[in-house]
């Protein structure tokens, strides 16, 4: 099948640190696949690069038959990051709900200011997505007036609404406390479940075990092993991945 | 453990905690109405001052109260222009300000420096001398202001140099996770400032905005200097140099002034619960 994301020789520089290096994926429409790695392996980069809040230093990204060069300038290439972003949803570990808008307002913003949908619909299809993450009920609330579960959940129904067609998650529930975690993980079990291919840099090897269909490892900016899951725990490859899965058994809750 | 039965008992007896809150509230109270009677007090001693009363040996300053009552409501006359020239200046004011942050902002180095060029020079000449220089030396090229003008623009000028920082600050306070989000969503440059970081830094700005506002009614008193500008001060300094009655006249301005600020703060009060009522 026709690789719905295509990452080929990816590099980035932050000044003289190199913290992606030469990174290649291919992701399959409708798969999920998890990011693991220690803080500072460059897995949050690599993510934040596939839809250009980075700038990568080289290398070709490939969103759902966008093909955008690393580097280049100008409006043809503001352009094609503007329709990989469509066609990207993100969800951050801060979950950056809009403070100063309702939640309903927070789910409808994109489509409506982003696509210029007629109103009424963004807020039909708001309403069902609110309605999938089981928080329709809170739709006239103030983001300050949920929990961090709660808030996350609704970003990620903010993100679904514009109809991407990949969702990146960037640890999405490292700022939780553990007992919000939970609802969080259940919500992207759905989504998996209903189709969406996922992106997710976790810590979260439970869900990584359960719902990936595969698991990257990363280190030092580069990709050190990219296996099934029901491979990858019982039998790591490399010494760093055997070390990585020890230290969360050992801290595991 | 046995007692956690009974804390969700219907209606459970006043708990040391219900007392203590009780006792810290009495104290609240109580420093609060001490607070409110000194205020009275110190006011009728001030108000007892000018009394022209003998009290115990001790003899008070004495008004003279017909100057008073045929003057009052001259330089009363004055609080609309007060707040027309604060209005407009305060209004100028932001424009200035606004553009003045955004520009500080801008990676375009002409407007970078237009806005940093514009902040220090502002800042590094006194706002007396600004106005006098619209009303006084712009007329040798040719170019004249009327009094309400020239001094609409240099306090305009001067203060949205000042306030350009307060904008500054307010787009400081909104977090880049905002920005990247809505950046993520897929909003343009200009999108973004609009829909998500402008309704957050204006938020947080209208508080000292409304702070300047008030510091504005007073400055205004500047404008008087141009003599053509017939707010509270210019009309105070009017009747009273022309019947020696300076002390009479200024304390009057000093009253409508007081005022009109303690008016002003009690609505900048009103606006603060209704802006904390909200998010964040």
């Amino acid at each position: 099948m026709m690789p719905i994301v295509q990452i080929s020789n990816l590099d980035k520089y932050f000044g003289r640190l190199h913290v992606l290096r030469n990174i290649s994926i291919e992701v399959a429409p409708r798969e999920v696949i998890c990011i693991i790695g220690r803080s500072g392996s460059g897995k949050s980069t690599l993510l934040r690069c596939i839809n250009f809040l980075e700038e990568p230093s080289f290398g070709t990204i490939e969103v759902d038959g966008i093909k955008v060069e690393a580097g280049e300038k100008g409006k043809g290439h503001r352009q094609l990051v503007h329709e990989v972003r469509l066609k990207t949803g993100m969800v951050f570990q801060e979950f950056n709900l809009f403070p100063h808008m309702s939640v309903l307002e927070n789910v409808i913003e994109g489509p409506v200011t982003v696509k210029g949908m007629n109103r009424a619909k963004a807020i039909e299809l708001a309403e069902e997505n609110l309605d999938s993450v089981g928080l329709l009920f809170k739709k006239d609330e103030y983001p300050n007036r949920l929990s961090g579960g709660q808030k996350q959940r609704v970003a990620i129904a903010r993100a679904l609404t514009m109809e991407p067609r990949l969702m990146l998650f960037d640890e999405p529930t490292s700022a939780l406390d553990p007992e919000l975690i939970g609802e969080v993980l259940n919500v992207m079990k759905k989504v998996a479940k209903e189709g969406m291919t996922m992106l997710v840099v976790t810590h979260e090897m439970g869900f990584a075990r359960e719902v990936a269909d595969r698991v990257l490892v990363m280190a030092d900016g580069e990709i050190i092993e990219d296996a099934k899951p029901s491979m990858l725990f019982t039998q790591p490859k490399d010494a760093r991945t055997k070390a990585l899965i020890d230290r969360y058994r050992t801290g595991e809750r | 453990m046995t007692d956690s039965t009974s804390a969700r008992a219907p209606k459970p007896p006043l708990s040391q905690a219900d007392l203590l809150y009780e006792a810290q509230q009495r104290r609240d109270r109580r420093f609060r109405t001490n607070v409110s009677v000194s205020w009275g007090i110190m006011l009728l001693i001030l108000v007892y001052l000018f009394s022209g009363q003998d009290f115990l040996g001790i003899k008070t300053i004495k008004l003279d109260t017909e100057f008073i009552r045929n003057n009052i409501t001259f330089i009363a006359g004055g609080i609309g222009q007060t707040f027309l020239v604060s209005a407009l200046s305060i209004t100028l004011a932001m424009v200035l300000a606004l553009l003045a942050a955004l520009g500080r902002l801008s990676t375009i180095p002409p407007i970078y420096a237009l806005s940093t060029f514009y902040v220090s020079l502002i800042r590094g000449t006194p706002l007396y001398l600004q106005i006098f220089f619209f009303f006084l030396a712009l007329p040798q090229l040719g170019i004249i202001l009327t009094g309400l003008w020239a001094g609409v623009l240099a306090l305009g000028l001067n203060y949205g140099a000042y306030m350009s920082e307060i904008f500054r600050a307010g787009l400081a306070s909104v977090g880049k996770g905002q920005r990247e989000a809505a950046i993520a969503l897929g909003m343009t440059p200009r999108q973004t400032m609009q829909r998500v970081v402008l309704p957050q830094a204006l938020r947080f700005a209208i508080p000292p905005i409304g702070n300047d506002f008030i510091a504005m009614t007073k400055d205004s008193a500047l404008v008087s200097a141009t003599g053509f500008v017939h707010e509270v001060m210019w009309r105070a300094t009017r009747v009273g140099r022309a019947q020696f009655n300076n002390l009479e006249a200024l304390i009057m301005a000093a009253v409508f002034y007081w005022v009109m600020t303690l008016i002003l703060t009690y609505f900048q009060g009103l606006l603060e619960n209704r802006l904390a009522r909200g998010d964040r």
